[in-house]
């Protein structure tokens, strides 16, 4: 316990700036290495390219990957992000070959690995378990894979001095991992993976087993890495706000599929549907009809309840029925005498004081509860609970969102929508 | 208030704590139970327990060190039997000491040959998944299911009639034992297999290493406190062998101990406290190997927690 706290206090200091200090100092003993170490890998600035072509995994009856096809750049932070059972964890597996596609191609730098075992593919795995060896201590289980390399001993040696300095490790090396805590495993693992400087490195939720202020350090710390070493992460997690904002981009994925795939600010400001807004955050998400497709206005008339509303962004020219989404810091309310474009009347059913702001809870007269988030001037708020108000919908960040078409259905019947 | 806190109570003991005395729906003129106190019943029961089973064979052990030929009367003490001059004690009589050393051949050649084969068996079933593993995993209980002498008599058939260029005797006593005690290292190596799981030899692969280096760098090292443990067991187990043995052994030179005891004991072959003796090496081998195999297995696995338990349970092969 107390070491997992001095650990969290030491990734916490590397934030403000002892990480950049380590950072640095790594930085130049990795040029070196570089130079010295080329015969080990030639590594140019262009490796760790990962293409997927519909790549498929079935367990019996159960689909896990269901056509995959996705692309990460050499050098990216991608993650897979998606709920329990969606097929993270089988699409990294896939990619490292612990399982054998159905169907589809693993290319790794244009090579197609999908039939190479594990061992041969230049990819490292940090396991959510970490899976370190618990008979060797931690500079046994850094040096497991340099065995495998040809490396000479004083080089071995060297590496793994270098990789736990750069995890910040250093004076642990005789310790085994039971008497290490969670992050401190975490560090040995990673140590375990780079060590071997792989051209792709796969996280399956690495930080799973962290408590969260620990989590919210060693995110910080991945990320610094991740962009020091230039090394491709292809990071699974199932916590969205760890995708967002660790990734360069990211994937949602549900039930083996890819709903959407984008930067993190395009996936959350855009979600593509009703499933990826919700999954992504607090959404406010409506149900509503679409009367009148987009035009020349470049508006989309829905009907909400018996109110009529613009909403300007999503997919416009939808008819019929529709989600609506709006986020909480988007929505407005202002005195119930207001009237006007794109406002409905409710009733503030409950407030929640959050420090910076204010989450207020408003029933509107088409009988949906929506989120307000007010953020926190100083000045007491005028509403009260039960105090009737006029919400503001603004058209330019009301979303129509397909209802529950999944995206991979709307791929294979385009004549749904 | 204050005068109903007063009333004495006298059916509840001043040492009880207050909730334990407010239980509802208790009669007034019963003596509450105290949940600390000593459980008499049972600890009597484990003493008279303990001194059943211990006292008939620390009798037995003690008259093999009696000065004279009698198995209940108390002559004094020596060590005649054990290695006297005369040809009565274990070691001048070639019957007695040969006997000694066939169980330690048996129990030897049958673990070596015991523990690999069950290794092999039970990474064998752990790997391969289909419904014949299944079946073979059933197969892998077989001698805790099977009599002990049904299937020496039918070891006994099988020699005898179809396999008769094996010989009764130590090759067939070993054959038998092997059948016998394989049950052991592929329940207790399978378990092991299984709490371990995939993960590790995923992640030396991972490393660089292929199938058959990660078994042997990864899965052998952790594997090696259940295969250790094993061999204790198999090694005890041939120790204490009657029914198998007895069966397939052929002329005195291949009886082990157990046997030699069980045809001497009622006959007036050869004399009691020789073979109390005899029984007496039996039962320290099986202490030694057990003694040794506990402290050997605690060390190999200090790096664990709960290294003791494990122990046990693994020892029992849980
Ligand atoms: N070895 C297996 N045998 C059978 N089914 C499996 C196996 N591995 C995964 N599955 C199934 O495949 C689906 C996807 O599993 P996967 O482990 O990839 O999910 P995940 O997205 O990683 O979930 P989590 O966030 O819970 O780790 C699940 O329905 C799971 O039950
Ligand atoms: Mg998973």
């Amino acid at each position: 316990m107390g070491a997992g706290e001095a650990g969290g206090g030491k990734a916490g200091d590397g934030k403000a700036g002892g990480g950049e200090v380590g950072a640095g100092e790594a930085g130049d003993g990795n040029g070196t290495t570089d130079r010295s170490g080329m015969t080990d890998r030639n590594r140019d600035a262009k490796s760790g390219h990962i293409e997927l072509a519909s790549l498929t995994k079935r367990f019996g009856d159960v689909v896990a990957v269901a056509g995959i096809s996705l692309e990460v750049a050499a050098g990216e932070f991608f993650s897979l992000l998606g709920p329990s059972g969606c097929g993270k964890t089988t699409t990294l597996r896939l990619v490292a070959g612990f399982e054998r596609p159905d169907a589809g191609r693993i290319l790794i730098d244009g090579r197609d690995v999908a039939t190479l075992p594990p061992h041969k593919r230049d990819v490292n795995t940090v396991f959510q378990s970490y899976a370190l060896f618990p008979f060797l201590n931690v500079a046994e289980n850094v040096a497991f894979g340099l065995r495998y390399r040809s490396v000479s001993k004083a080089d071995s040696a060297r590496r793994v001095a270098e990789a736990l300095e750069l995890v910040q490790l250093a004076g642990y090396e005789k310790r085994r991992p039971g008497q290490l805590s969670g992050g401190q495993q975490q560090r040995v693992a990673l140590a375990r993976a780079l060590v071997l400087r792989p051209s792709v490195l796969l996280l399956d939720e690495p930080l799973g087993a962290l408590d969260a202020k620990l989590r919210r350090a060693l995110q910080v710390e991945l990320k610094t890495l991740q962009e020091h070493l230039g090394i491709t992460f292809l990071y699974v997690t199932h916590d969205q706000e760890e995708a967002l904002t660790m990734s360069d981009r990211l994937a949602v994925m549900s039930g083996g599929q890819i709903a959407q795939l984008g930067a993190p600010r395009e996936v959350y400001e855009e979600p593509v549907d009703a499933y990826v807004a919700e999954f992504l955050g607090v959404s406010n998400l409506m149900d509503a009809t679409a009367t009148r497709p987009a035009g020349a206005t470049e508006v989309c008339h829905v009907r909400l309840g018996e109110f009529d509303l613009e909403a300007g962004c999503g997919r416009i020219d939808s008819t019929g029925a529709v989600k609506l989404a709006i986020r909480p810091e988007r929505v407005e309310l202002g005195a119930y005498e207001l009237t006007g474009g794109n406002r409905v009347p409710g009733m503030v059913e409950r407030l929640v004081f959050l420090g910076s702001a204010t989450q207020i809870f408003v029933h509107l007269a088409p009988g949906v509860t929506l989120q307000a988030l007010v953020r926190n001037d100083g000045r007491a708020l005028p509403w009260s609970q039960g105090s009737p108000v006029s919400v503001a919908l603004p058209a330019d960040a009301l979303r129509v969102l397909a209802t529950e078409v999944p995206a991979f259905e709307e791929a294979l019947a385009p004549a749904v929508g | 208030m204050a005068v109903i806190a007063e009333k004495p109570r006298p059916a509840a003991p001043m040492h009880l704590p207050g909730a334990q005395r407010e239980r509802a729906g208790w009669p007034k003129f019963l003596p509450r139970p105290n949940p600390w106190r000593r459980a008499w019943f049972l600890e009597s029961f484990t003493w008279l327990y303990l001194i059943w089973s211990i006292v008939p064979v620390a009798l037995a052990v003690l008259f093999s060190f009696n000065n004279g030929k009698s198995q209940s009367s108390w002559q004094g003490f020596s060590l005649q039997w054990y290695v006297g001059k005369g040809d009565t004690s274990v070691l001048h009589n070639p019957e007695l000491h040969h006997a000694v050393i066939q169980t330690l051949v048996l129990a030897g050649l049958t673990t070596v040959i015991t523990v690999p084969l069950g290794v092999a068996f039970a990474i064998g079933i752990d790997r391969w998944r289909s419904r014949t593993a299944a079946g073979l995993s059933f197969v892998m209980i077989f001698s805790f299911v099977v009599p002990e002498l049904l299937l020496a008599v039918a070891l006994f058939f099988v020699v005898t009639q179809l396999l008769r260029f094996i010989p009764l005797g130590t090759y067939a006593e070993v054959a038998g034992l092997v059948v016998w005690n394989l049950s052991w290292p592929a329940i207790v190596v399978r378990a092991r297999l299984v709490t371990i799981g995939r993960v590790y030899e995923e992640a030396a692969a991972d490393l660089g290493a292929s199938r058959i280096r990660a078994m042997w760098r990864v899965l052998a090292p952790m594997l090696m406190p259940a295969i250790f443990a094993s061999a204790v067991l198999v090694f005890a187990g041939v120790i204490d062998d009657f029914v198998i043995v007895e069966q397939l052994s052929s002329t005195a030179n291949t009886q082990p101990m157990s046997v030699l005891i069980y045809s001497n004991v009622h006959s007036a072959g050869l004399p009691g406290p020789a073979l109390n003796a005899l029984a007496t090496i039996m039962l320290g081998f099986s202490l030694i190997v057990a003694v040794l195999g506990l402290l050997v297995y605690r060390f190999m696995t200090r790096q664990e927690r709960h290294g003791s338990t494990e122990a046990l349970t693994s020892i029992a092969g849980m």
